[in-house]
């Protein structure tokens, strides 16, 4: 059986795998960029909370995935709830960093504008200093969910969902029947899904930036 | 707010210090100062010397430490802040326009702050584009990025003015364009202020500019002390001490000149339109003084009557040509006019 022969008579394992894999995905940046965005507008003036969060998710970051998710097992159980928590929180990092560099990063005299024409400290924040960060904070984002696209595969070793399990059965099989395919199987798969989720966030980008922060001269 | 005037009020300063926790000696030491309303004071100084400070205390951006703030008579300290900003305007050097929001939207936002209703916004935003000659159905859709400095630094004008408060604050609001321009939107702030009477503190560092706009200056030294205050004219012609006379410069007759039109100047004769350098009624008596040189004559005539180099000394107090009298380095050594300040006021 060749590779397209492989796919054709695995597809509804396939594509459900496939779901499962995007399905975890975003869920995962959802909640990470709802905590992730929510930390950093409440960090990102204060330097200790702020320098705190940024050390915990990224020493988040330095566990291995596989650690990671057999640690998580005992709490979380197999399958999607240790998956999910452990997407979410590698996927952090990049999005408190970018939030509170795009916050930060706001020129001094535009948020001083805005106060002396009696804006409130929370309505700045809101109206001014977050559609100006917005570009960076969506990069973060989409950093995020490149980089967990490639995590949520390691799942697999906790029973969880997605294409995953096509890479791990294929690997241990290696030699046998088709085992090559179920693991080209998966990778391409992945691919794909990382390159379907960077066009949806070229969407979001063009449809969630202001206008004025596009325009040429 | 304060009485709901749209024209100037006064604004009173009591004691007024900012003393910075951990700072040897205060930004601003015990400052009493009364701003007449519907007047435009330029408070001058070098950076540093606290006018900036002082002038954020005034919608509170900085909180004094101690010390009384009154506009129109209302105790400014005893306000919300924020309700208090909506009612001054606020320019600064850097526009601070948001880019995300276009020109209209920009000046529409104090507005908004206040509640008024679309249709309100809406009529008072094409009003002011107009006011600072912006044309509305060009401007008004655009971002702020697509705008020249200029431009940009009239739409901070008209933002400063949108809810018509009857107090402005300005810091150095024209001071990061080129000089051109520079001068073309101080003539035109004179003329707008001519109208609206408000009453507007302006900072700048610039002794020229506090010149051409102001109905009086502030002087001020380190701490924001005051070492003058007084009209332009008697600030040049009478500077209080060695401090002021520095920052006034060399050139104190020349810019007394500058402040004079031709027609206030009583005329040796009627006009001569031919045989004599002309200038145009309304040229201020420094370009008047240089036409004069550059044709190598005494005299020039203008259409209220002929003008010459006696009566200029005249109005600026030497008397004749060979001075003897109080400012000896002034007229007699006539610095080269590569600096020729376009009167206009």
């Amino acid at each position: 059986m060749n590779f397209s022969e492989y796919v054709v008579s695995r597809w509804d394992t396939l594509s459900l795998a496939a779901a499962e894999h995007v399905l975890a995905v975003a869920i995962a940046i959802g909640v990470a960029a709802l905590v992730g965005i929510g930390t950093g507008l409440l960090v990102h003036e204060t330097p200790k909370a702020r320098n705190a969060s940024l050390a915990l998710s990224a020493a988040i970051l330095t566990v291995p995935s596989l650690a990671l998710l057999t640690l998580l097992i005992p709490l979380t159980g197999l399958g999607w709830g240790s998956t999910l928590v452990a997407l979410t929180a590698y996927a952090l990092l990049p999005i408190i960093r970018n939030t509170v560099t795009g916050l930060n990063g706001v020129d001094a005299t535009t948020v001083e504008a805005g106060r002396g024409m009696g804006m409130s400290r929370a309505r700045v924040l809101m109206k001014v200093q977050l559609p100006l960060a917005w570009p960076l904070i969506l990069t973060g984002v989409r950093v995020s969910t490149q980089m967990i696209i490639g995590i949520a595969a390691i799942a697999a070793y906790v029973d969880g969902p997605g294409l995953g399990t096509q890479i791990f059965e294929g690997l241990s099989r290696l030699g046998s029947v088709n085992a090559l395919n179920a693991t080209l199987a998966g990778t391409l798969g992945i691919v794909v899904i990382a390159v379907l989720f960077d066009l949806f966030f070229y969407a979001v980008r063009q449809l969630t930036v202001p206008r004025g922060l596009r325009v040429r001269h | 707010m304060f009485d709901t005037e749209t024209e100037g009020a006064r604004i009173e300063l009591r004691a007024l210090t900012k003393h910075y926790p951990g700072q040897p000696a205060p930004a601003v030491d015990n400052v009493d100062l009364d701003i007449p309303a519907g007047e435009l004071v330029v408070f001058v100084g070098p950076s540093g010397c606290g006018k900036t400070t002082t002038m954020k205390m005034i919608n509170r951006l900085v909180e004094p430490t101690s010390g009384e703030i009154r506009i129109g008579g209302k105790d400014v300290l005893s306000l919300q802040p924020d309700e208090l900003r909506r009612h001054i305007g606020y320019a600064i050097q850097q526009v601070g326009l948001f880019p995300h929001l276009t020109i209209g939207q920009n000046i529409g936002l104090v507005p908004k702050l206040l509640g008024w209703p679309a249709a309100r916004i809406a009529a008072r935003v094409e009003e002011l584009l107009s006011l600072v000659n912006l044309e509305p159905s060009l401007f008004h859709d655009r971002y702020p990025r697509q705008l020249s400095g200029g431009q940009q630094q009239r739409v901070g004008v008209a933002r400063a003015l949108a809810a018509d408060p009857p107090v402005m604050l300005m810091d150095e609001p024209f001071g990061a364009t080129d000089p051109i321009t520079r001068e073309h939107l101080q003539k035109e702030f004179v003329r707008l202020q001519k109208r609206l009477r408000k009453t507007i503190i302006f900072v700048t560092h610039d002794f020229e500019e506090a010149i051409k706009l102001g109905d009086r200056i502030v002087v001020l030294r380190e701490r924001s002390h005051i070492a003058q205050y007084d009209t332009p004219a008697e600030i040049l012609a009478r500077p209080a001490d060695d401090y002021v006379a520095g920052f006034v410069g060399q050139d104190a007759t020349l810019k007394r000149l500058a402040l004079l039109r031709v027609e206030d100047v009583a005329p040796v004769g009627p006009p001569q339109p031919t045989g004599l350098p002309q200038v145009a009624a309304g040229t201020s008596l420094r370009e008047a003084l240089d036409v004069m040189i550059a044709h190598g004559s005494d005299r020039c005539s203008s259409p209220s009557g002929v003008l010459t180099y006696a009566a200029l000394c005249g109005v600026v107090g030497t008397g004749r040509p060979s001075s003897t009298g109080q400012e000896p380095e002034a007229v007699p050594s006539l610095p080269a006019p590569e600096k020729v300040v376009a009167g206009g006021r």
